[in-house]
């Protein structure tokens, strides 16, 4: 018997297949794109065949993340919060606080015993979320992917006083013709922003242990950024960027379990690959 | 399309085409008095034979015309209110009566009136606190207020009239609470969206067709047999205004709405004006004293060194105690209006009074948007996930 459990995020869509042992059998992780609607079927295609597992065989599939709605096949939504901490507590069985940075927001969350029990997100805004370093990197002309291991050769991190998407672009561009290296002018955005994230997490008593996750968590210099701020250790699962589609895994097989031990049979919905179709053009 | 033989049909067409009634009123020769806050004493209107209209933003229509005349990193409320009032919207309003409710309001107004011709406007101050000397000072206020209207009306506005106005708008304030008891039970008989429709139906009627109105709804919602199904929670939503029902059904997608603390419900409804022998003594008190805005201060104590926190939150929030016990809410949303400060400084003593009574409550910002409803819907999801 297996579980799925669909995360569309904002940037990116994962998916994870599990068996009743919570065991990952697949992971699939795409961009998400503007057809994100049109995607779904797609990664979970994918991870099927990876697993080499029927869609028929699949018990119980939960959707997250932004475009939960979004998935056909799922047979129940579960928002992105209470998966990242059932997610998360199924890698680090002490977390009490997960910090969650995504593409389009920044959330923190407290969680007891796996369960979310209190939870702040950043208002709607590109400040301190993945997006921010996104326009950062093109702006300086670096790989995404470099800015974490670049920020750690700092040795004198620049000062960058704006959240502000728009206006860190610009005091860079100041920075950068003030002389400052570009390695300083990193660190100083990692700071800028996990101070930021920091500002928020604080809304919540902060308890050990403390997990970074989300995209952003794939960047060294800022989970060093984020350690100085909140001045305690963080932990960061090996990959930070599916804990939501695992606790959505999970979530499912214990949602499954739940009603079988009950006697029930939870309606599932039709086991069919089949694209989300929302417009009118579509449907003629 | 509403079924306009029911009360709740006809407050859903009148929530849909709210100038329509005051067109019809205006070409029979009534003035119609436009105001966009609770603050505004309609009981002096209604007494001149004025209807009262509320003004409401639109979070569906993009502000454009109000950002030429007022800075943008304000209340979006207040700005599309006045965007619609620059576009025409509510171009049947006759007179604008606005309030010092908060700085937005009051500097807002003075801008609004001079962009838009009316032939009246009056603006009422309004002291932020409710010490004795806030109450003189308001009740020469209202005097102030009812020299205009007189000068307009070109009538007098004598206690009789004024009493029995009061008489009125208090019959459609115990109208509005006893609507508020059908949703005490479990599931409860009306819901928080039917409830919008209701009072924003209320705020484009004058008094007594109003009450009209609600004694209809009552008496269908009493026998109805299809009410609300029962939900994950009961909830309290706390709010500055929530005035679209698109918005209160991401909040009823997953839980009952059974009281609404915010201008658009119980609010403006939950006390009495006492009757005076001048009536304006009551008036100033109900108006000051008893609505329950974040825009008045109510600390414990007045003119000590030292304040005791609990005696503070009590002396704000201890209506609330009731309210949870009667309506059996085992959550609340405090749901704060962008850049709204009088809220956002209320809100944490809010939480905090609540949780201390075994409310939990989350804190949700919107910025007066339909584009808020997306990141608006996974919040409320995930706060009810986290108490169901």
């Amino acid at each position: 018997m297996y579980f799925a459990g669909v995360d569309i995020g904002s940037t990116m869509t994962k998916v994870v297949l599990t068996d009743t042992t919570d065991r990952i059998l697949s992971v699939i992780k795409g961009p998400t794109g503007p057809e994100h609607r049109r995607l779904a079927n797609e990664v979970m295609r994918m991870a099927l065949e990876q697993a080499g597992v029927p869609l028929e065989e699949v018990a119980y599939i939960v959707a997250t993340g932004y475009g939960r709605l979004n998935v056909p096949f799922a047979d129940r939504q579960i928002t992105e919060l209470s998966c990242h901490a059932r997610g998360i507590y199924s890698l680090f069985p002490n977390i009490r606080t997960a910090i969650d940075i995504g593409g389009q927001d920044a959330k923190c969350m407290k969680v007891n015993n796996g369960k979310l029990v209190d939870f702040v997100m950043n208002d709607k805004c590109a400040a301190g979320t993945g997006r921010f370093l996104e326009v950062i990197a093109a702006t300086l002309g670096i790989k995404l992917e470099d800015l974490g291991a670049l920020s750690l050769k700092s040795t004198k991190k620049a000062s960058i006083s704006n959240f502000c998407t728009i206006f860190a672009q610009q005091e860079i561009v100041a920075r950068l013709s003030e002389g400052e290296k570009v390695e300083d002018i990193i660190a100083g955005i990692h700071d800028a922003l996990a101070s930021r994230v920091a500002a928020l997490a604080q809304r919540l008593k902060i308890e050990p242990d403390v997990v970074l996750t989300g995209g952003v968590a794939k960047n060294s210099g800022m989970i060093k950024a984020m350690r100085d701020n909140l001045d305690c250790e963080i932990l960061v699962p090996p990959d930070p960027l599916i804990t939501g589609a695992m606790g959505a895994a999970i979530l499912a097989k214990e949602t499954h379990m739940k009603a079988a031990a009950d006697g029930e049979t939870l309606p599932t919905k039709p086991r069919r690959l089949e694209k989300a179709t929302f417009f009118t053009e579509e449907t003629n | 399309m509403p079924d306009k033989s029911t009360g709740l049909g006809r407050a859903q067409e009148i929530y849909l085409n709210r100038p329509q009634r005051a067109k019809e009123l205006k070409a029979a020769g009534k003035k119609i008095i436009g105001y966009p806050c609770a603050y505004v004493p309609l009981e002096m209107l209604t007494a001149l034979d004025l209807v009262p209209y509320r003004i409401y933003g639109s979070i569906k229509e993009p502000v454009t015309e109000a950002d030429r005349a007022l800075p943008t990193s304000f209340c979006p409320f207040i700005r599309s209110c006045l965007d619609g009032a620059l576009k025409g919207k509510d171009d049947f309003v006759d007179g604008l009566v606005t309030a010092h409710s908060c700085d937005p309001q009051h500097r807002t107004a003075h801008v609004w009136e001079s962009c838009v011709k009316y032939a009246y406007t009056h603006f009422i101050d309004m002291p932020g606190t409710v010490r004795a000397d806030s109450l003189e000072y308001f009740k020469g206020q209202l005097g102030d207020f009812k020299k205009t209207l007189e000068a307009f009306t070109g009538k007098e506005l004598s206690p009789d009239k004024l009493k029995a106005a009061v008489k009125s708008h208090n019959q459609q304030r115990a109208l509005v609470r006893e609507l508020y008891e059908l949703t005490k039970p479990i599931p409860p008989l009306v819901s928080g969206t039917e409830i919008l429709q209701v009072i924003k139906a209320l705020m484009s009627l004058p008094v007594t067709e109003g009450n009209e109105l609600l004694t209809q709804v009552i008496s269908e919602v009493k026998s109805r047999q299809d009410g609300p199904a029962k939900k994950l929670a009961r909830l309290l939503i706390w709010s500055s205004t929530s005035d679209d029902t698109d918005v209160m059904q991401v909040f009823e997608s997953g839980a009952n709405v059974v009281m609404d603390e915010s201008c658009g419900g119980f609010r403006p409804f939950r006390a009495e004006v006492k009757l005076s022998d001048d009536p304006i003594d009551g008036l100033a008190d109900y108006y000051l004293n008893e609505i329950t805005c974040a825009r008045t201060f109510r600390q414990a104590t007045i003119g000590e060194t030292r304040k005791d926190y609990a005696e503070d939150l009590q002396s704000r929030f201890g209506y609330f105690k009731g309210i949870v016990k009667d309506w059996k809410i085992n959550g609340a949303i405090l749901f704060l209006v962008r850049y709204c400060d009088p809220f956002a400084f209320e809100m944490p003593a809010l939480k905090d009074y609540l949780e201390r009574i075994g409310v939990p409550s989350t804190y949700v910002e919107y910025d007066y948007t339909i584009g808020a409803l997306a990141p608006l819907r996974t919040r409320v999801e995930a706060f009810l996930e986290t108490i169901s």
